[in-house]
């Protein structure tokens, strides 16, 4: 379990975080989502230990990270920028953090399989394209096989494949009991993958919600089609329901599908179409963080 | 603790450029020794503690190489952002910076190894070639010394790269300060009859512990007032690394 409470972080003037409060629960993936410059960067620093809050408090397993004995071993990290020296190969990068986190060798050859750099193991760092560096950096996360993940934005520089591949490992981690936080920019990229999904802008928190009511944020409204249109729209208005005839037979009604074609079957109303309009997850995720006239760039 | 320290080991021995200090180190105590015994008189390879002085020369080089190779091996971490993995693994920084200065200590250990072998090899061959009687008390005295004051300078070396962090900084402000500023210092302080005071700069001090001059302070004052640098420059680094935020 990760746990955030009352993070402020500033830099000088500028605040990058404020007053931010959240918990990522064991056993499902928790999506960090934000427009750029947000903030989530600087808070999975906080909780890693690596940028220190101007106030409030992160714990990882019930303690700071800082605290935890073989880090290594319990929490595993990927960081936007990377990380390894480019003069060393990707296997020696990840025997060296083996070697500071006290794992067994094999294991590097495991995870460089396991994320398909087996090849390209002895190839000096430099040399990798920035999927390969992403997968890399993927490898040292998951070098001590941890309770917990820390990721930010994994899926920057994937193809389609990669990131089907994430996608699924994700899950699986999940599956297993583990705690996953990951960072991005874009909600509809993990939207398949997270389970609740924590929003913030400049600095503040917007939503904590599990997935599920995000998706029932972007229904709109229901638009139906009847021949007996105006008596519908009757029916409904006189069951609380605010129904309009949009025009001829096409009716937009502000309730869930299921409760008008109850009312339409009830009163024997033929139906030609019944369906949700829906907004697409990057509008409602749009509405959630951004001022429309900020969103140009 | 000795898992980040093998750790720190691996990570220099897996990068080429260490093996380069190394080869530099050779190669220069291959040629202060050619230099040393092939450049002076019959006379002078004769002369009271000549071997000892020629083991010192080479460490001077040695020391310098040592300075460098600490500064790089802290300040690696920042300028290829290392530094965030490293302190993932290692969250308590004073451990880290304890651990580089051990790590500097021990690459001047083998700096001196590489180069000292070199001196030996050639000086024996050579100076038997010559007829010179080895002088073992000499060549055993000039190796301990060396030893102290290459250790000495890769640990400051590494406590210098933890204050500075920024690696040009600390590798170009280094030199300038060993051969442009502390001499500028010894000058202006000879003016000012004040020329005991320049023995306990930093190079001054430094230079004390491999100098066969038998000027400035002592050896033993020299090693700690060396120490008294390092401890300084340790304190700096625990401050700059633990406040630092790895962005």
């Amino acid at each position: 379990m990760i746990e955030v409470d009352g993070l402020t972080k500033r830099y000088g003037s500028t605040v990058a975080v404020q007053d931010l409060s959240f918990t990522v629960q064991a056993g499902r993936v928790t999506g960090f989502l934000g427009p750029n410059g947000a903030g989530k960067s600087t808070t999975m620093r906080v909780i890693l230990g690596l940028v220190h809050p101007t106030s409030g408090t992160t714990s990882v397993l019930g303690s700071p990270y800082r605290e935890l004995e073989r880090p290594e071993k319990r929490v595993g990290a990927l960081l936007e920028t990377f990380d390894a020296h480019p003069g060393r190969s990707g296997r020696n990068h990840l025997r060296v953090l083996a070697l500071a986190g006290g794992i067994a060798r094999s294991r590097v050859d495991e995870v460089l399989a396991l994320v398909e750099l087996s090849q390209a193991g002895r190839r000096r760092v430099k040399g990798y394209s920035l999927g390969m560096r992403q997968r890399l950096g993927l490898a040292a996360a998951l070098l001590g096989d941890p309770e917990v993940l820390v990721l930010d934005e994994p899926a920057n520089g994937l193809d389609p494949q990669g990131i089907r591949w994430l996608r699924d490992f994700l899950r699986s981690l999940a599956a297993e009991g583990r705690t996953i936080l990951v960072s991005s920019h874009v909600l509809a990229e993990v939207a398949q993958t997270v389970d609740d999904v924590v929003i913030i802008h400049r600095g503040k928190l917007v939503q904590q919600a599990a997935m599920a009511d995000v998706e029932a944020m972007a229904a709109r409204a229901t638009t139906a089609r009847s021949p007996d249109a105006a008596r519908l729209v009757a029916l409904l208005v006189a069951e609380g329901i605010d129904a309009t005839l949009v025009e001829g037979d096409r009716i937009t009604i502000h309730a869930p599908t299921e409760r008008v074609g109850e009312v339409a079957a009830a009163n024997g109303v033929v139906l030609h179409e019944l369906s949700a309009e829906r907004a697409s997850l990057e509008e409602v995720f749009l509405e959630l963080t951004g001022d429309p006239g900020e969103r140009g760039g | 603790m000795m898992r980040l320290y093998a750790a720190e080991l691996l990570k220099l021995k897996t990068l080429r450029g260490t093996w380069g200090f190394a080869i530099v180190a050779l190669g220069l105590a291959a040629l202060f020794t050619a230099g040393g015994i092939g450049g002076v008189s019959e006379e002078a390879r004769f002369e009271s503690r000549y071997q000892f002085r020629l083991i010192l020369d080479m460490a001077f080089a040695t020391g310098i190489l040592s300075l460098l190779l600490g500064i790089v091996l802290f300040t690696n971490e920042f300028r290829h952002g290392t530094i965030a993995r490293t302190l993932l693994a290692c969250p308590r920084r004073w451990r880290l910076v304890a651990t580089k200065l051990v790590v500097g200590a021990t690459t001047g250990i083998a700096l001196e190894a590489v180069a000292l072998a070199t001196t030996l090899g050639i000086a024996v061959i050579w100076l038997n070639a010559l007829d010179v009687p080895l002088e073992h008390g000499d060549l055993a005295d000039g190796a301990g010394r060396a030893f102290v004051g290459v250790i000495l300078a890769g640990v400051l070396g590494a406590a210098l790269g933890g204050a500075v962090h920024s690696q040009v900084g600390a590798l170009v402000g280094a030199l300038v300060w060993m051969f442009v500023v502390e001499p500028l210092c010894w000058v202006l302080l000879g003016l000012l009859d004040w020329d005991g005071v320049a023995d306990y700069l930093p190079a001054a001090s430094l230079g004390g512990v491999i100098d066969t001059a038998d000027e400035g302070l002592p050896f033993a004052g020299s090693v700690g007032m060396t120490l008294a640098w390092v401890a300084l420059l340790t304190v700096l680094a625990l401050v700059r690394t633990g406040r630092r935020d790895v962005t």
